[in-house]
């Protein structure tokens, strides 16, 4: 029951480290696969369930950049699993080292309200919200390259930007309701 | 085959009661007959064709129970139906035999679950089931299953005037049954009674969402009559009325795609339109045809005088007939060809226009927002293909349709940045105007999110959109804006009226959105010169502003556009710059000789001018003087600590000769000039005439921004002996 705190460990030279973490365990695969192809610095990928991470590895896990929470907007548990965790994560993490990934939003099994939930807990946090097609080849490698510019960001290899001037400019807002009658 | 028959005579039986059907399908020539033997004796032991006439064959009251034989022919006929689809005859006999309920109403609902044609449907034989729903022997549940069943075949029913005269019939069930479904709006013809009807059911029941999805789809038809404020067009309170057949008939028509059109030959005397239809393969754009059926055409034009647009091929006929075009049954199929479109244009009935984007945002959303589990990247190349047309439409009409606008908001917020980028960017530079309280929260928050998490490469087109949108709002600027009372009027269509003021704000919002992009992105980018390349192209458009599109307004480049231009490492970032300059010199000179030549013309702020010559200095003796870190420069830095950098004759390091981007030609240029010298001395360039020859070297090399840019604002004479240059930044105020 250990919190996870980002600066507790030095980093590498030329590394940086990314925690996905997705209850179902699907789309974190092939991410990963597709992270660890990087070729200008040395990804590393840690996969979880949830958290708290075990107690076990502490000792050689590497310093966690980046912690990546994915939710697949068709099931209720894998939000509800997100927001768990969330408090297994200390407050140093969120100055721009959380990102939320979005599956199956154009989804028409998804209540529009579990969309709004997931948007209401970014903008709490003032973390971004990324939206990924997680069926099409496109879709993964867009969204790894996504990913990896966060990344890179917040682990201090992109000069003149930190995670948290990143996450300023990219924290997910609450949009407008367009459906709303006064939207003409 | 009695079916068959009891169609070629069609409007008999129609008139006459339903079980007279056999004794009309006596009635036909022999030589049809003696055809069909011929193909019967091959067809004998087709167990299919031995179930359709035990179909069309079976005695009222035949037990169901433990009736082995009616088992085994439903099964057959099941298993063709899911694999090819019934053609138009097996669709008559079974839904016949359904609807008449001659085997008592447990196997009407299958048949009717099993009705999917395989090209079309036959008015007839819907026209005859709706005469049998009046008998009112059949239970509610099977009524509703068939009107489901007709709105979603709707599109492939051969002929619809028939059908248009029991409208009203159809409608009735409104009331009784509370059955609604989003297509039966267009299904039932546009009537007051009708809207003033459902206005009352509605008080009567309350806000039930599909009644007020019915009433949106009138609101839509005829606006002055629903007075009522609905939410969104688009909730869609039947999303999925008609999963029952809609994957089993997408599943057939994929299946014999081609088939299909050849079995149509056949057909051809009746109609084209059992191509495909948007229904059935979603983004399909419907075919042209009219409402009216072919046979009934002849009659119509002398009679209504209303010609279907269906048969309009050229612009001339076009105008001829311009007020008598009748509408299509489905407004989706104006997208197809220019002389629709420009019909679109000048019809002055504003409901062609409504009907068409209520149309084009259903299907947007029902195809991009609400996707099946597998249908998204399915249907990809349909939905290229669709998307595609929407915008050859665009550039074609240079107008946009509001629905898209509704659309692209609501996929803004949910887009991955990569899915069918080119297309959506496409579309997102079409939209028109947004006022400046919405385009924050509508546009540019989520377009930051995704901009600055994305790749270079859209980074690079999002800004090329952008330029492409701020473009167009400048066209339809200078094309609409009126002179008096200073109000613009975008958007003839939909009438938005924005004033000047507005637009000015509009676009300073744009243009100081894509300041701050550019800025951090160039930062995030390390200054990349592709992407550099395509804020350049952004910044001529606003150069440009007041000159060419006739907007008073003058918009500076931040800092972060400015300096990484000026300092960049290829010359033609430096040479656009310097144009750029050049053209922002011409606007303001102009700008300002206006303004002493009309009194109440507009005002442009200090700020911008003393911006403006802030920059022009900077240029100038950063490129010409070489006074590059002298006091007031943008760029300041101690002595000290220039003098510990090592670089010597740092205050030279950015002119025209030791810029990074004109090294190469000034080395290049030395070589040429002293040809025999050993020891480079690119200062020696520095004294009058070979300076002079240098520029003029530059110069053919096509750096015309920059030849404007010296020629604009540097008065240079050149004076023998002296080893500088004179030099005099214009000032503007």
């Amino acid at each position: 029951m250990s919190v996870l705190k980002p600066f507790s460990k030095l980093p590498g030279l030329k590394t940086a480290t990314i925690l996905l973490v997705e209850r179902e365990e699907q789309f974190q695969q092939s991410l990963a696969d597709a992270l660890v192809e990087e070729t200008g610095v040395t990804v590393n990928v840690r996969l979880a369930k949830s958290l708290p991470l075990p107690v076990e590895n502490e000792e050689s896990r590497p310093r966690i950049d980046l912690v990546v929470f994915i939710i697949n907007l068709t099931s209720e548990l894998s939000f509800q699993s997100a927001e768990a965790s969330l408090k297994y994560l200390d407050a140093g993490y969120f100055l721009g080292k959380v990102c939320f990934m979005v599956t199956n939003a154009r989804n028409t099994l998804v209540p529009t309200n579990r969309l709004d939930g997931v948007r209401k807990l970014a903008a709490s946090l003032q973390c971004p919200l990324l939206f990924a097609e997680d069926q099409t080849p496109d879709g993964v490698s867009n969204a790894t390259e996504r990913l990896l510019a966060i990344l890179k960001v917040a682990a201090g290899l992109v000069p003149m930007a930190t995670a948290l001037y990143l996450s300023n400019l990219t924290r997910c807002t609450v949009p407008p309701d367009i459906d709303q009658p006064s939207f003409d | 085959m009695a079916a068959k028959l009891s169609l070629s005579g069609p409007s008999d039986s129609d008139t006459s009661s339903p079980s007279d059907q056999s004794v009309s399908g006596r009635s036909v020539n022999r030589s049809l007959r003696i055809a069909e033997k011929e193909r019967r004796k091959n067809e004998a032991e087709d167990p299919f064709v031995l179930a359709l006439k035990y179909f069309s064959d079976v005695e009222p009251g035949t037990p169901v129970n433990g009736n082995d034989q009616l088992e085994r022919n439903l099964v057959c006929v099941e298993k063709v139906a899911y694999s090819k689809g019934l053609h138009p005859e097996a669709i008559s006999i079974m839904l016949e035999f359904a609807m008449s309920l001659r085997m008592g109403s447990s196997p009407c609902v299958r048949v009717l679950k099993c009705l999917i044609p395989s090209s079309v449907v036959p008015q007839e034989a819907v026209v005859r089931a709706v005469v049998w729903l009046g008998i009112g022997k059949i239970p509610i549940s099977t009524q509703v299953l068939f009107i489901k069943w007709v709105l979603t075949v709707f599109d492939m029913i051969d002929a619809k005037d028939q059908l248009r005269a029991i409208y009203g019939f159809i409608f009735s069930f409104v009331t009784e049954e509370n059955l609604v479904c989003d297509d039966l709006g267009i299904l039932v013809k546009m009537r007051v009674f009708r809207v003033r009807k459902l206005l009352e059911l509605q008080s009567k029941v309350g806000r039930q969402p599909f009644l007020m999805h019915l009433l949106s789809l009138y609101k839509v038809f005829c606006p002055e009559l629903v007075t009522l404020s609905i939410p969104s067009p688009m909730k869609n309170a039947f999303r999925n009325h008609n999963s029952p057949w809609k994957s089993a008939l997408l599943a057939v028509q994929k299946r014999n795609g081609s088939q299909v059109s050849s079995s149509s030959l056949s057909l051809t005397a009746k109609d084209k339109t059992n191509s495909r239809k948007r229904k059935h393969c979603h983004l399909e754009v419907p075919a042209l045809n009219s409402a009216v059926n072919k046979q009934a055409q002849t009659d119509s034009c002398s009679s209504r005088k209303v010609v279907p647009l269906v048969q309009i091929h050229s612009f001339a006929q076009l105008l001829e007939n311009m007020h008598r075009i009748e509408l299509p049954a489905q407004m989706g199929s104006l997208l197809g060809s220019s002389l629709t479109l420009q019909f679109l244009d000048c019809v002055q009935d504003e409901s062609a226009l409504l009907r068409l984007n209520s149309w084009l945002g259903y299907a947007l959303h029902e195809e991009f927002l609400f996707c099946n589990d597998a249908g998204s990247f399915q249907n990809s190349e349909e939905a290229l293909q669709f998307l595609e047309k929407l915008l050859s439409t665009l550039h074609f009409r240079q107008e946009g349709f509001s629905s898209i606008e509704v659309f692209l908001y609501k996929f803004l917020n949910a887009w991955d940045g990569s899915l069918l980028r080119p297309q959506i960017l496409g579309l997102m530079s079409n939209i028109p105007v947004v006022t400046s309280s919405q385009i924050g929260q509508f546009l540019f928050e989520p377009l930051m999110q995704l901009f600055f998490t994305s790749s270079l490469f859209f980074k690079c087109g999002l800004m090329e959109c952008l330029n492409n949108m701020l473009l167009k709002w400048l066209t339809w600027h200078s094309v609409y804006a009126l002179e008096d009372d200073l109000d613009i009027s975008l958007n003839s269509h939909t009438s938005i009226n924005i004033t000047l003021s507005g637009f000015k704000d509009s676009v300073m919002e744009l243009v100081h959105f894509v300041g701050r992009l550019a800025t951090v992105g160039l930062q995030l980018e390390g200054c990349h010169s592709l992407l550099l390349s395509f804020i350049l192209d952004f910044y001529e458009t606003v150069c440009d502003m007041f000159l060419k599109y006739g907007l008073p307004l003058v918009v500076m480049p931040p800092p972060g556009v400015f300096y990484p231009a000026l300092f960049a490492a290829d010359p033609v970032s430096v040479d656009r710059l310097a144009y750029i300059m050049y053209r922002y010199k011409v606007n303001l000179t102009s700008a300002k000789r206006q303004e002493k030549l009309k009194e109440q013309a507009f005002h442009i702020s200090r700020q911008t001018f003393h911006e403006f010559n802030h920059y022009v200095v900077v240029m100038v003796n950063c490129l010409w003087n070489s006074k590059m870190f002298h006091q007031g420069m943008g760029v300041q830095l101690g002595e000290e600590v220039l003098l510990k950098s090592n670089v010597p004759q740092y205050s030279n390091s950015f002119d025209l000769i030791h810029h990074p981007a004109f090294l190469s030609y000034a080395v290049d240029f030395h070589q040429k000039c002293w040809p025999g010298r050993k020891d480079m001395d690119l200062n020696s360039i520095k004294h009058s005439k070979p300076w002079r020859w240098y520029l003029e070297y530059l110069f053919t090399q096509g750096y015309d921004g920059l030849k404007q840019f010296v020629q604009s604002n540097i008065s240079w004479q050149p004076i023998a002996g002296d080893g500088g240059s004179d030099d005099l930044a214009t000032q503007q105020r």
